[in-house]
C-alpha cells in the first residue's frame, strides 16, 4: 500500500485534535463533574439524585416504555421487512412501502408527539372520526406511540439491509426437502436474521431510552429519564452536577446497548453469493401481508395527517375554514422566519463540514498506513454511543464559560460530532471497496496526494459523498436532543423553537414550522436521491 | 543497466528477500518466477520504491536509487487489475500524467502510442465498458506516457484469456524491442515466463533458485526446485498437447 505522507499525517493529526476537544474531553468533563461537590470529589452527586429526584422510577419508567416499545417495533419492522423481501405482493406497492416507512426520519421527532396529541387527544382528527378517546395519550401510550413511529424507520432499515444478505434460494431448498412451514421458516429466515432482529431490537431501545422530544411533548407526568435530565439542567433550579450524574446514568445503558449490537453483529449469516430467486405465488400469504404491511404504514401516516390539515384550518377542531392565515402568520414573523433560516444554515454548515471531516477521517482510515488509523473507528463507536443529550450537556459544562457559548459553531460541532457514525462507515464502505492501487498509481503519474484524491478518489466516491451529505442534513434539521442545551436566542433553530412555542400553546407555528422542516428535507432527499441515481447510471 | 546487490527484506520475522543479487541489461525482459509467497512481488514493489528494503542497494545506470523515493525513481508500473480510474474515459486515462508534466510528450507521440496499441477505436470508451485485453492496453499506454525508465509489470496475463493472452504477449515483446525498454515481469506461469522474456529469475522462498536464459533453464537446471516445479509442469503441459494433436505435431 501507500506510503505515509507528511500531508496525512497533517490532516489526522487535525481530525484528532477536533475529536479530542469536542468528544473526549468534554466526555472526561462531564464524569468529573458528576463527581465533583462542595467537598472535594465524592459520590454525593448520585446519592441525591437517588434520593431526591425519583431517579429509580424515571429509569425503570424508561426502561419499561423503551422495551416495549423495541419489541412492538421489531415485529412492526420484520413485518414490513419480510412483505417486501419474501413475499410476491405487486411490486409497485413494495415501493410505496419502502419510501413511505421514512417519512418519519424526515421530522423531529417533538412533532411527532404534537401530531400525536393532535390526531388522539379529546379533541383529535382520529378521536372524531372514531367517536370517543381510544385510550389517554399523556404518558405511557402516547410514549409508546411517539418512540415506535420514530424508531420502526431505522430499525426496518437495519432488518431490510440484512435480508438483502440472505439468500432466499435456501427456502427453495428447504421446501424440496420436506420442511413444513414452521421449520422451513425459523430455518431459512428466522435463525439468519436472528443478529437484526436482536439489533434491531436494542437500536429501537436505546434511542427510545435517549430520546428527548418525545417525552417534552407527550410524555406528561410519566417521568422518563431525558426528561428528568432537561429539568435538572434547565428547570428552575438548575444543577449541573445532578445533570452531569444523569447524564453518566444515561450512557450506562447505551454503552451497554452498543456492545450488545456488536456483539448481535457477529450472529448474522452472510451467505458468500446472493442469487436472485423466483419465490412461489402464494395467495394467502401474499394478501395477508399485503394488508398487514399497508396498515402499518397508513396507521403511521394517519397519525401526521393531522399535520398537514390543521395548519390550513382557521381554529382545529372548532373552526373547521380553510386559511393561509398562519402560513402567513409565520413567513411575517421575522421571529420565525429567523428561526428557519437559522436552522438551514445549522444544517448547511454541519453537511458540508461534517461530510468533510467523516469523509477524511474514513480516507485515513482505509486507504493510509498511518499507524495510529483506528483511532478514527474508535470515535466512530464512541459517537455511536453517546446519546445526543448526553453529548449537549458536557458541551455545556465545557463550554459555558468560553467564547463559544450561544454561537452556532458550537451547535455545529455538536451535530457533525453527535451524527458522526453513520456518513463514517458510509465513507468507509464506499473507499474500502475501491481500487488499493489508484494512489500509488496516481503519484507515478505525476499527482500529488491531494490531487489523486481530488482527481481520483472523489470522483469514484461522488454518490457515497452526496448520501453522506444528504445524512447530515436531514438529521441536523430534526435533531434537538443534541442541541436543546446549546442554543442561545440568536442561534434558535426550528427544533427548539418548537419546544419554546410549546409552552405558549401555539400548535399552529409548530405545525407550520414541522411543514417546513418536513419540505426542506423531502427536497433536500429527492435531490441527493436524484443526483445519486444520476451518477449511478453513467 | 539495473543492479540490484544484496537485497534482504522481512515482514515482522519473516524473511521475504534474502540477500538478492542482480544485473539486467538494458532492454531486456526479465521475468520474475515463482510460487504464489516466494516474494516475486515484494522484489518488484522493491524495485519500483513502493517497499522499503532492508539491506542491500538499488543501482540504475551507475546512480545509487536505494534512498530514492518512488516518484523521483522515473519507473512506472502496470498493476495486475491495472488500476484505471473508472470516472474518466479511456483517452483520459492514458493522458492522465501529462496534466502533471506537461510538454513532457507530445501530442503526436502520444497519437504513436494509441496506435501502436491499437486503441483508436476505444478512446471514447467508459473503462467498464472495456474488455480485459482493451484494459490492459490502455493500461500500458498510461504507463508508457510517461517515458519510464523500466516498465514494471505484475502478473500482466493472468486475468486474461487464452487467444489474447498470446497478443498481449507479442505486445509486450514488441514494446520492448520497438522502444529499448527495460522490462521486469513478474509470473507465476513458467510456460509465460519461458516464452515472454530474455531472462528469467527463478524465486523460492525469498532466494535466488536460478537465473538464465530460457534454453539454461530448460536444459541446465540448476537444482530439484527447477527441476520438480519448472520443468515438471511444462512437460506434463507437453504432454497434454502431444496426447491432443499428436506425436508428429510436436
Amino acid at each position: 500500500m501507500h506510503k505515509v505522507k507528511p500531508e496525512m499525517r497533517v490532516v489526522f493529526t487535525l481530525l484528532l485534535l477536533l475529536f479530542a476537544g469536542f468528544l473526549f474531553l468534554p466526555l472526561i468533563v462531564l464524569l468529573i463533574r458528576s463527581f465533583e461537590t462542595d467537598q472535594g470529589y465524592a459520590l454525593a452527586n448520585y446519592v441525591s439524585v437517588w434520593k431526591e429526584r425519583d431517579m429509580i422510577g424515571a429509569i425503570w419508567n424508561s426502561v419499561k416504555v423503551s422495551a416495549v416499545t423495541a419489541f412492538v417495533t421489531t415485529v412492526l419492522g420484520f413485518i414490513l421487512a419480510y412483505s417486501i423481501h419474501c413475499t410476491k405482493i405487486y411490486r409497485p406497492i413494495k415501493g410505496v412501502l419502502k419510501t413511505v416507512i421514512i417519512v418519519p426520519m424526515l421530522l423531529p421527532t417533538i412533532t411527532y408527539g404534537f401530531a400525536i396529541m393532535y390526531s388522539f387527544g379529546n379533541q383529535g382528527l382520529i378521536t372524531k372520526i372514531i367517536g370517543h378517546n381510544l385510550f389517554e395519550i399523556y404518558g405511557f401510550n402516547g410514549l409508546l406511540i411517539g418512540y415506535v413511529i420514530y424508531t420502526l424507520p431505522p430499525a426496518f432499515l437495519l432488518i431490510h439491509n440484512a435480508f438483502g444478505y440472505i439468500d432466499k434460494k435456501f427456502i427453495i431448498v428447504s421446501r424440496l426437502m420436506g420442511d413444513n412451514t414452521v421449520r422451513s421458516f425459523s430455518n431459512t429466515v428466522l435463525r439468519p436474521l436472528a443478529g437484526a432482529l436482536g439489533g434491531a431490537f436494542v437500536l429501537s431501545f436505546i434511542l427510545s431510552f435517549t430520546d428527548f422530544g418525545i417525552p417534552a411533548s407527550v410524555g406528561g407526568t410519566y417521568s422518563v429519564i431525558a426528561a428528568q435530565l432537561y429539568q435538572v439542567m434547565l428547570g428552575s433550579i438548575p444543577d449541573f452536577n445532578q445533570g452531569a450524574v444523569i447524564a453518566v446514568l444515561m450512557l450506562v445503558p447505551a454503552v451497554f446497548g452498543i456492545w450488545l449490537l456488536q456483539y448481535l453483529e457477529k450472529l448474522n449469516f452472510h451467505y458468500d453469493k446472493v442469487t436472485e430467486v423466483e419465490l412461489p405465488r402464494h395467495r394467502v400469504r401474499d394478501t395477508g401481508f399485503a394488508v398487514v404491511s399497508s396498515a402499518i404504514v397508513l396507521g403511521m401516516l394517519s397519525i401526521f395527517a393531522v399535520m398537514f390539515i390543521a395548519p390550513f384550518l382557521n381554529s382545529f377542531p372548532y373552526d373547521l375554514t380553510f386559511t393561509f392565515k398562519h402560513f402567513t402568520d409565520v413567513f411575517e414573523s421575522s421571529d420565525l422566519t429567523g428561526v428557519y433560516k437559522n436552522s438551514l444554515w445549522v444544517a448547511l454548515l454541519t453537511s458540508l463540514f461534517g461530510t468533510l471531516v467523516a469523509y477524511g477521517s474514513a480516507l485515513l482510515n482505509v486507504r493510509t498506513k498511518l499507524r495510529a488509523r483506528g483511532a478514527t473507528d474508535i470515535v466512530s463507536m464512541m459517537t455511536n454511543t453517546v446519546p445526543g443529550m448526553v453529548l449537549g450537556i458536557s458541551y455545556l459544562l465545557l463550554f459555558n464559560a468560553s467564547s463559544l457559548k450561544g454561537t452556532f459553531t458550537i451547535i455545529v460541532l455538536c451535530n457533525i460530532v453527535h451524527l458522526f457514525t453513520t456518513p463514517y462507515l458510509m465513507a468507509k464502505n464506499s473507499l474500502s471497496k475501491m481500487n488499493p492501487s489508484w494512489e500509488t498509481t496516481g503519484e507515478l503519474l505525476g499527482d500529488s496526494w491531494f490531487k489523486t484524491i481530488y482527481r481520483v478518489i472523489l470522483p469514484n466516491s461522488a454518490s457515497t459523498v452526496i448520501e453522506m451529505f444528504s445524512y447530515y442534513f436531514i438529521n441536523s434539521m430534526v435533531t434537538i436532543s443534541g442541541i436543546i442545551f446549546l442554543v442561545s436566542a440568536h442561534t434558535s433553530v426550528v427544533a427548539s423553537k418548537i419546544k419554546e412555542l410549546q409552552h405558549f400553546a401555539k400548535f399552529n407555528e409548530i405545525f407550520v414550522l414541522s411543514l417546513l422542516i418536513f419540505f426542506t428535507n423531502l427536497l433536500i432527499k429527492v435531490l441527493c436521491d436524484f443526483l445519486q441515481r444520476r451518477r449511478a447510471a453513467r | 543497466m539495473l543492479k540490484l546487490h544484496h537485497i534482504s527484506k522481512q515482514f515482522d520475522d519473516k524473511v521475504v528477500l534474502d540477500d538478492i543479487n542482480l544485473e539486467i541489461g538494458t532492454g531486456e525482459i526479465v521475468s520474475l518466477l515463482g510460487p504464489s509467497g516466494s516474494g516475486k512481488t515484494t522484489l518488484l514493489n522493491l524495485i519500483l520504491g513502493l517497499t522499503p528494503m532492508d539491506h542491500g542497494s538499488i543501482i540504475f545506470n551507475d546512480v545509487d536509487l536505494t534512498h530514492v523515493p518512488m516518484k523521483k525513481r522515473g519507473f512506472n508500473i502496470v498493476f495486475q487489475d491495472y488500476a484505471l480510474f473508472p470516472n474518466l474515459n479511456a483517452y483520459d486515462n492514458i493522458v492522465y500524467g501529462l496534466r502533471n508534466k506537461k510538454g513532457s510528450v507530445s501530442e503526436k507521440e502520444v497519437q504513436e502510442y494509441i496506435d501502436f496499441l491499437e486503441l483508436k477505436p476505444h478512446l471514447k470508451k467508459r473503462i467498464g465498458e472495456l474488455s480485459g485485453g482493451q484494459k490492459q492496453r490502455v493500461a500500458l499506454a498510461r504507463t508508457l506516457v510517461t517515458n519510464p525508465k523500466i516498465l514494471l509489470l505484475d502478473e500482466p496475463l493472468s486475468a486474461l484469456d487464452g487467444v489474447i493472452k498470446e497478443s498481449i504477449k507479442q505486445r509486450i515483446q514488441s514494446i520492448a524491442r520497438e522502444f529499448k525498454l527495460t522490462t521486469i515481469i513478474v509470473t507465476h506461469d513458467p510456460e509465460e515466463a519461458l516464452t515472454l522474456s530474455d531472462k528469467i529469475l527463478i524465486i523460492n522462498q525469498g532466494k535466488i533458485s536460478q537465473f538464465g536464459t530460457p534454453q539454461e533453464i530448460i536444459n541446465r537446471p540448476e537444482n530439484e526446485f527447477v527441476e520438480q516445479f519448472i520443468i515438471k509442469q511444462l512437460q506434463i503441459k507437453r504432454q497434454n498437447i502431444y496426447n491432443l494433436f499428436g506425436e508428429m505435431y510436436a
